[in-house]
């Protein structure tokens, strides 16, 4: 961060503990919907479909012991009801895991945008006004890295335990919590370095931004010098998932390369099934539709959509003179409407980055509805080198979306407080830069582990 | 996404349509997204009698997420119209990535002397090994 400007009082930070109960409450509000009102019959509706396919089942076996039907008839009407009774069954499974898994992802990303910025406006609200304005002098730089890079590597040191109990706890044998204590102080050293990045960052209004003073970024922003680089490593390690993919991938007798005689000699049919085969309609596990593709399409549209809602807020708060936009888009939208989104110049960038949070946490929500499916028709991260890749590359990405998410937490924050401006915006356009590698990232592994 | 100057093809549809530069890629990205979802979904070309091919169907893919990658970087990380150095940062990776690519990738126990000629050109060293 560079120098100060603004004058942040506790009373903004308390502003922080609000958001975090409007979160908490909105997360408790959709999981009593989803999880429960919804979930609940959904569930019922599951276990009776359970129940009648087990009946189905045994009917159809007893028709075989007595010689009322033979084994391998496909067109023996018993035959047909249990097949009918176990596709019943199955549809009831993933409706109930839909309403259940949205619920359920909702609520776990509600707590943890409480937890991140309910602590971490109360951790600054609890200093004194003073503080949060004494230095109008530029900055030389800031401990926060080094704090939240230390609590990272606890969190990583601690983490099997903490994983190992978390299970625990969900499954319901016995947890030591102690298990997880490493990892705890790893989250907490995180959260501190986080609220203390706040705390410099809130007050920052773009006087005193450090510029590089040596080749070969002489003259421009240090900070968007860093995060290139950070980019560009970034882009090597999604490079060594998608080559570990391909490597396998051009090894395998996939159902695609069966049909395409590109399988090895001696190769005598499909030896793997890939997502994508459970995914795409045509696939080989034969449960692709349109309905399975539905969420990976969202999805991609979702990210592609947050990509230009960021590019808008940053446009907004970049604007010298800003007026509500009138072009021919704007024509087709009622007036009261272009008034709530582009109510001001300041509530309009908020109103842009809430909504590049919410179509974030939409990907991952349905990302995990999807998992949700794909594991319960048997594909797992432990089914073979193609669940492994495919869980692991889709997975990192999941998770730099949701770091993303917890940065953008404090950008609808900092907009809907302090606010940005033509000044102070470069936190908007660095951020964004992120945000369009993340959906960059997407463009490849979308048609290469969806599609392919 | 810094300031630069509004030229060429930027200016005139901003000029032409009052959406600037950031509308249209946005649309372009939606539509091609529709493009490769489509090409998958779909056995042959809507309207016609002509199969859509696997094959087919991997080339659209690769030419969509070139057209789509081109999209992000050029206009929404604004690789064009940011100084250079920018440029070349973003650039920097891409010789490891293809490294990864041809390295790993394509280096699979069969892909020595299993993967097609244009990919291995001139290559005996399996079999003289």
């Amino acid at each position: 961060m560079s120098g100060h400007g603004a004058d942040v009082k506790n009373s903004i930070w308390m502003r922080a503990v609000l958001f975090a109960g409007g979160f908490l409450t909105f997360g408790i509000i959709a999981f009593s919907i989803l999880g429960i009102a919804l979930a609940g019959p959904a569930h019922e509706e599951y276990l009776s479909a359970v129940d009648e396919y087990h009946h189905a089942e045994d009917d159809y076996h007893e028709a075989i012991v007595t010689g009322h039907s033979i084994e391998g008839d496909h067109d023996d009407p018993l035959y047909i009801a249990k097949e009918d009774a176990h596709h019943h069954e199955v549809e009831a499974h993933l409706s109930y895991l839909n309403w259940k898994v949205s619920g359920n992802t909702i609520l776990v990303m509600s707590i943890i945008f409480a937890s991140f910025i309910g602590i971490g406006g109360l951790i600054n609200s609890l200093q004194p006004d003073a503080e949060h304005s004494d230095d109008e002098h530029e900055h030389h730089g800031s401990a926060s890295p080094i704090i939240f890079t230390f609590g990272i590597m606890l969190f990583m040191i601690g983490f099997p335990g903490f994983a190992n109990t978390v299970t625990e706890i969900l499954t319901g044998t016995n947890a030591v919590l102690g298990e997880m204590a490493i990892g705890m102080i790893g989250l907490l050293v995180i959260i501190l370095g986080v609220a203390n990045w706040w705390r410099e960052d809130l007050p920052f209004n773009g006087h005193g931004e450090q510029i590089a003073t040596s080749e070969p970024f002489e003259g421009e922003h240090i900070r968007k010098a860093g995060i290139w680089v950070f980019i560009m490593s970034e882009i090597m390690i999604f490079a060594t998932f998608f080559s570990s993919y391909l490597r396998m991938r051009t090894g395998w007798c996939t159902e695609w390369a069966w049909q395409n005689d590109m399988c090895a000699d001696g190769a005598t049919g499909r030896d793997i099934m890939t997502a994508s085969d459970y995914l795409r309609p045509g696939g080989a596990a034969g449960t692709g539709d349109f309905w399975t593709m539905l969420p990976g399409g969202i999805n991609t549209f979702a990210l592609i959509i947050s990509s230009y809602t960021i590019v808008i807020a940053l446009k907004t708060a970049k604007a010298h003179d800003w007026s509500r936009p009138d072009n021919f888009m704007t024509k087709f939208i009622p007036q009261p409407i272009m008034k709530f989104v582009f109510p001001d110049q300041k509530r309009t960038v908020r109103n842009f980055l809430f909504a590049t949070l919410l179509l974030g946490s939409l990907f991952i929500v349905l990302k995990l509805v999807e998992w949700s499916h794909l594991v319960a028709e048997g594909f797992t991260v432990s089914t073979s080198q193609a669940g492994s890749i495919f869980y692991i590359a889709t997975g990192a990405h999941g998770l730099h979306v949701f770091i993303g998410l917890l940065i953008m937490l404090y950008l609808v924050f900092k907009a809907d407080t302090v606010g940005y401006d033509e000044e102070n915006a470069q936190g908007i356009e660095y951020f964004g830069l992120y945000w369009h590698f993340v959906d960059l990232a997407w463009v490849i592994i979308f048609p290469a582990f969806y599609l392919y | 996404m810094g300031d630069h100057e509004v030229i060429g093809l930027e200016k005139w549809l901003k000029d032409n349509t009052g959406m600037d530069i950031y509308f249209w890629n946005f649309l372009v990205l939606m539509f091609f997204t529709l493009f490769e979802i489509g090409a998958v979904f779909f056995d042959k070309i809507p309207g016609t009698d002509v199969e859509i091919s696997l094959m087919m169907v991997w080339g659209i893919l690769i030419v969509v997420g070139i057209i789509k990658g081109y999209g992000i970087g050029a206009y929404f990380m604004h690789l064009k119209g940011d100084p250079s150095i920018y440029f070349r940062t973003a650039m920097f990776p891409v010789l490891f990535v293809l490294l990864m690519i041809f390295g790993i990738g394509l280096s699979n126990p069969d892909g020595v002397d299993g993967l097609p000629s244009w990919c291995t050109p001139n290559w005996d060293y399996a079999t003289r090994r």
